[in-house]
């Protein structure tokens, strides 16, 4: 199970699990996306590198405008497949606190 | 515990929920279970984004034994792909030089505690283990 939706500050909720099953839809979603914008994982289990290739080619079109992502709430799994890829060093990306 | 997946991304769910069940069973703790998820995923994965001239099912195993998960992945008719080749990416490089591809192989090697791979009669074998802790 995986939703993307805007919540009620324009952030971009994730919940569930992004794995190459649920690529599409999150493609399909962040394909839209313009300017700055937030990514809230507080409700994201697990993410795949088909869910980190989603993150890349939407931060590098972004990046085109001078516009980034920001990703808030990383569960610390989230946060070493991250520090693993070296994606902390091309997102700002903070921890679940 | 052993099951038969269709060669395809929908599979994925069943293939966690195979997983999730034989790994609850033995008490083992999320720490070992997401690496071991993603490990299956990317596995699972490329056999299917890169042998579509194989056998229809992916068949996997995972055992727990004295602590230890050790995670198969067999699949047969298909052409030679070594997974344990050493993956290089720099993880250094700046976002405009980055690129998905090869990322989850890459990662693989970083979240197992062993990795092994097998080829003989157009059947791969992969093996990977990851210690518990319990």
């Amino acid at each position: 199970m995986f939703e993307i939706a805007y919540g009620s500050d324009g952030e971009i909720i994730c919940r569930g699990r992004l794995d190459a099953a649920q690529c599409q839809k999150a493609q399909s979603f962040m394909d839209l996306v313009e300017g700055p914008k937030t990514l809230d994982f507080m409700y994201l289990e697990y993410i795949s590198s088909a869910g980190l290739g989603i993150l890349l080619k939407t931060q590098k079109r972004l990046a085109g405008s001078g516009a980034a992502l920001r990703i808030i709430n990383v569960n610390n799994h989230i946060y070493d497949v991250f520090r693993y890829s070296g994606f902390h060093a091309i997102f700002d990306i903070s921890a679940r606190e | 515990m052993h099951r038969q997946f269709d060669r395809n991304f929908d599979a994925l769910s069943a293939l966690y929920e195979f997983a999730e069940q034989a790994l609850m069973a033995h008490d083992i703790g999320e720490a070992v279970r997401f690496p071991i998820h993603l490990a299956m995923e990317e596995l699972f994965t490329n056999m299917v984004k890169y042998h579509p001239e194989g056998d229809r099912g992916i068949g996997v195993d995972l055992d727990v034994e004295d602590g230890l998960v050790t995670v198969t992945l067999t699949e047969s008719g298909v052409d030679e792909f070594d997974i344990t080749r050493p993956r290089e990416i720099d993880t250094t490089a700046a976002l405009e030089a980055r690129s998905p591809g090869g990322l989850g192989l890459f990662l693989i090697q970083h979240i197992v505690d062993s990795l092994e791979y097998d080829y003989r009669d157009r059947r791969s074998t992969v093996v990977f283990t990851k210690r518990s802790g319990n």
